[in-house]
């Protein structure tokens, strides 16, 4: 691990910009500021909240305040998942800072627990770290430990001491020399898409055959549905044909591919039109499409940007090789995973 | 995944499949859910109590021990039995759910529960243990399971009350190597339920004893041999 060592100060390190702006119906003596503070991302709110919650104290009465809690957009924060997870998970594709609200009353009983002490904090945390070790070590390392160790676990994260905090870590992380790796390997699968909240089961690090299992090869056991199957750059392409082929005859109506794209349809517009068409999806009428038509596709991103399974999406323009210049794009959503994705032009003949 | 383990989720359900079907007999209320991808499921059981005596809030001193009783028999009693000294509140009935979930870190059972007002609002831990008997408190803060916390629940992600799964397999391996020197045949769930049950309010019928023991001879062949093998491990 000590190799790693910049990787892991750079994950023990990382902070999220955050604004704590005090819910509109709090009962207030005075206006209150909102609040800026930079969170860990390895941390949890209700530990590294202190400051938040006394500035928005200070303009408010004793007996209007009980729980504090958090809410981003409407969705009660759970302080037990750590604060990068809590951003990844819901606000990550929004603009920095991270805009979160501040409660003082109506405790959402049914969503969050409670958070009544630093105590609690700390059990839950340990509580974390002894599950993953049963799962590394059979609970072996962990055991063998003393109190003063466990302990030393909790101040490191508590004062953010990254040194402190390996010091213990660092034997929590070791395997035997025989083995390959852990016995199984502790992870969580946060989505927002499902209605369970995480997907945990036994993973073995290295295969029957010997062989040392990837990030992918777990995500296409656990999780499939997460994995968008590789699609190399042919086969993005391959329904623009069908698309083109369609729409090619004079008024002619898209494909029924159109019910795939986003929600909000696709983004059809002429280059240099005054005005955008509606566009219903599943039906389209595409006046004066002219034969052969040439389609070149421009990521709207940089490849090497994109951590797998993040979502991305794809441009398509297309102009017509004949004819009346007219060019047409078309914006797609999908999950990039492990797709390399070129500039290609390639022609769609009848 | 695997099921070279003591316990593994297999097993797990085939008891639960077991208990179940005897609850089902004796209408004690206990039915499996399963998750909504259906990869798993657990098994679970409500009922309703209510409350007699003072109010849940503690208003003045109370004496007397409260004490839970079945809706049937808190309708039938003649009102006299009922002492209102305190405060009033009426009757309250109670909603209780108790949740038995499969941890595969940990390779146990666990009883994940709540408990509700009809209107929604729920009891804190300390009103929960109001309703259990004192015998089984003091061996709940004695024992090796002497953790209840609140959770996050892993299916359905509401909170919970749940019992601390790292005993477990310390109190549950004596209690199977025992039954393997009787020669008598257990059922995991039942027993281990009707040892951390009771200290959270939740109390099994003998007739489910008897049913354990009338049980099919094995899990299978395998698993049994399996579980043989591991318990002489340990």
């Amino acid at each position: 691990m000590t190799d790693d060592k910049d990787v892991l100060r750079d994950v023990w390190f990382g902070r999220i910009p955050t604004c704590f702006t005090l819910y509109q119906d709090e009962i207030t003596e005075r206006e209150a500021e909102p609040y800026y503070l930079l969170l860990p991302r390895v941390s949890y709110l209700t530990l590294v909240t202190d400051k938040v919650k006394k500035h928005f104290q200070k303009v408010m009465r004793q007996e209007d305040i009980s729980e504090i809690w958090f809410e981003y957009e409407g969705t009660p924060l759970k302080w037990h998942y750590p604060i990068g997870l809590l951003f990844d998970l819901l606000a990550s594709s929004s603009a920095l800072p991270w805009n979160i609200t501040v409660h003082f009353k109506s405790f959402p009983e049914k969503d969050l627990l409670h958070c009544p002490s630093k105590d609690v904090i700390e059990a839950h945390f340990m509580s974390c770290v002894k599950e993953a070790d049963a799962l590394k070590h059979k609970s072996q390392v962990i055991n063998e430990m003393q109190k003063k160790d466990h302990k030393q676990l909790w101040m490191g994260l508590q004062n953010d001491r990254f040194d402190q905090f390996w010091a213990i870590n660092r034997k929590l992380m070791e395997y035997p020399a025989e083995e390959n790796g852990f016995r199984y390997i502790p992870f969580r699968i946060y989505q927002t898409t499902t209605e369970r909240p995480f997907i945990q089961k036994l993973f073995r690090p290295v295969s029957t055959d010997g062989q040392l299992h990837t990030l992918g090869d777990l995500l296409k056991e656990v999780c499939p549905s997460a994995v968008a199957p590789e699609v190399p750059m042919p086969e993005v392409c391959s329904w623009l044909p069908t698309w083109l082929l369609a729409s090619s005859a004079e008024g002619s109506h898209l494909p029924s591919l159109w019910r795939d794209w986003e929600e909000d349809g696709p983004t059809l517009s002429q280059q240099g039109a005054e005005n955008r068409r509606n566009q219903t999806p599943g039906t389209e009428t595409l006046p004066n499409t002219v034969l052969p038509v040439e389609a070149k596709i421009e990521p709207t991103f940089e490849p090497s940007r994109i951590a797998d399974g993040r979502k991305a999406s794809l441009t398509v323009k297309c102009w017509a090789s004949q004819g009346p210049s007219r060019v047409f794009i078309a914006r797609k959503k999908f999950h990039w995973f492990r797709t390399k994705l070129k500039q290609q032009v390639f022609r769609a003949g009848v | 995944m695997e099921e070279d383990e003591f316990f593994g989720e297999k097993t797990f359900q085939h008891y639960c499949a077991e208990f179940i079907k005897h609850s089902q007999k004796i209408g004690d209320g206990w039915e499996w859910r399963a998750s909504k991808d259906c990869s798993d499921g657990y098994m679970c059981k409500t009922h309703f109590q209510v409350k007699n005596g003072t109010a849940v809030s503690h208003q003045g001193t109370s004496d007397h021990v409260q004490t839970f009783l079945p809706v049937e028999e808190a309708l039938d009693a003649p009102l006299d039995d009922f002492e209102v000294t305190e405060t009033t509140a009426a009757a309250e009935v109670i909603k209780y759910e108790y949740h038995v979930l499969y941890s595969c870190s940990y390779q146990v059972p666990v009883l994940y529960f709540r408990a509700s007002f009809l209107d929604g609002r729920p009891l804190a831990l300390k009103d929960i243990w109001e309703g259990v008997h004192e015998c089984y408190k003091t061996r709940l803060l004695q024992g090796p399971w002497d953790t209840i916390t609140q959770q996050e629940h892993p299916i359905l992600g509401h909170p919970f009350f749940v019992l601390h799964p790292c005993k477990t397999s310390e109190f549950m391996t004596p209690v199977l190597k025992n039954s393997q020197k009787i020669n008598r045949n257990v059922n995991y769930i039942t027993s281990w339920l009707s040892i951390v049950g009771p200290a959270v309010g939740l109390n099994l019928p003998l007739s489910y004893a008897t049913a354990a023991s009338h049980d099919e001879g094995n899990v299978s062949g395998q698993d049994s041999s399996t579980e043989r093998k591991s318990l002489e491990e340990h």
